[in-house]
């Protein structure tokens, strides 16, 4: 169990070297990496929770306004359905009306037709009978019969009308 | 089988005489700076096998001293405390190999107390410098608290501190290896293999008490309000 004086300086030699070839060598860029990817991790983690936290948040404005469009959907489509049976009312109301005034025009058309018809049948009717007459008593009746005649039967058209 | 230190020298370097002990710390400083260099030329975001060793090698130290010093100063002595720890392991693992203390230029440096005293030196003046650096002049009134007269016994606990470091590796290491020595003497293809299983466990352990005294050292020395 001797101490031999150079084995102890050649070690505390040889340790210095060692630990500063490993120092510069070694742990300074084992340690730096192993710092660099665990902060890159931790960076990483950080960023993709606040990626989440925002799209939460998106979606939840998203749902806000999606659910805002239906109900502003529903009440355009409420308002445009209670127009449309407005519109309709009023159309309805318009063509009863006009059927009402055209049939009502009809009708008087119609009235004026069949008087005129009427009067030109009995005009028709009244010379038709007087020809015949006039045939009938140009045969048999004299001059003075025929004259009272006519005027008998001018009195009895007269009458009629 | 003895320490035999005079007559192991190989050669000399700026006058240093370089035993089989330095050479195998040598072999293993190339082993360390060869891996580091293959590890760090290409870190990936997903670690391969090499680096995920490395990785968990690294996350379990830091661990470990936090545990001790807390995660500040864990990170401040990680490469001091780290250093021992790998270097030591290697050392007390390099026994386990056949040929160890037989070959030329081949013995576990740890387990000759000349070594582990110089570590312990390096442990007892980092803890010095550190309790200096952490605290300034309040570590240095600590060797004469509670009153002066207690300056001898201070001073005596921290020189104890390295002694005890040293002296436990060694002796622990020295004795393993002595042992599978010479079972390996007397039967050299299967009798030291039980020894050699029970030494990765054991070497592994010296390595880290040394790590872990010279950690609570240096905790001791750094704590405010000691």
């Amino acid at each position: 169990m001797e101490l031999n004086m150079f084995d102890l300086i050649w070690a505390i030699i040889n340790f210095l070297v060692i630990l500063a070839i490993l120092y510069r060598l070694f742990y300074k860029p084992v340690l730096r990496f192993m710092d660099s990817r665990r902060d890159e991790i931790a960076r990483n983690i950080s960023e993709a929770e606040e990626a989440r936290t925002e799209a939460a948040a998106l979606l939840n404005e998203y749902r806000e306004k999606l659910a805002g469009a239906e109900q502003e959907a529903q009440e355009i489509v409420a308002r445009a359905t209670k127009a449309g049976e407005e519109a309709r009312l009023n159309l309805l109301e318009a063509g009863r009306d006009e059927a009402a005034t055209l049939l009502e025009k009809a009708r008087a058309e119609i009235q004026q037709e069949r008087d005129e018809a009427l009067r030109a049948l009995r005009q028709e009717v009244a010379t038709l009978a007087v020809m015949a007459a006039e045939k009938i008593l140009a045969r048999t009746v004299t001059k003075e019969d025929h004259t009272r005649l006519v005027e008998q039967f001018l009195n009895e058209v007269g009458e009629v009308h | 089988m003895h320490g035999g230190h005079g007559s192991d020298i190989l050669f000399h370097i700026f006058g240093l005489p370089v035993t089989s002990y330095v050479t195998t710390m040598w072999a293993i400083m190339g082993v360390f700076l060869i891996v580091s260099i293959i590890v760090t030329r290409r870190l990936n975001k997903v670690p391969g096998r090499l680096q995920n060793l490395v990785e968990f090698t690294v996350e379990g130290l830091l661990n470990f001293f936090g545990g001790i010093l807390g995660p500040e100063k864990a990170r401040r002595y990680f490469p001091l405390l780290a250093t021992f720890f790998l270097f030591i392991l290697f050392s007390n693992w390099s026994g386990i190999l056949p040929g160890a203390g037989h070959v030329k230029g081949f013995r576990p440096p740890t387990s000759t107390l000349s070594v582990t005293a110089g570590l312990a030196i390096v442990a007892f003046f980092a803890t010095q410098i550190a309790g200096v650096r952490e605290r300034g002049l309040k570590y240095l009134k600590h060797f004469i608290e509670p009153i002066p007269i207690f300056l001898p016994m201070t001073l005596i606990e921290e020189f104890v501190k390295p002694l005890s470091l040293s002296l436990r590796l060694y002796g622990n290491i020295f004795g393993e290896e002595t042992v599978i020595a010479v079972l390996f003497s007397l039967a050299p293809y299967f009798s030291p293999i039980p020894m050699q299983l029970m030494a990765i466990l054991f070497g592994f352990i010296q390595a880290l008490v040394f790590t872990t005294l010279t950690a609570i050292y240096i905790a001791t020395a750094t704590a405010e309000g000691h």
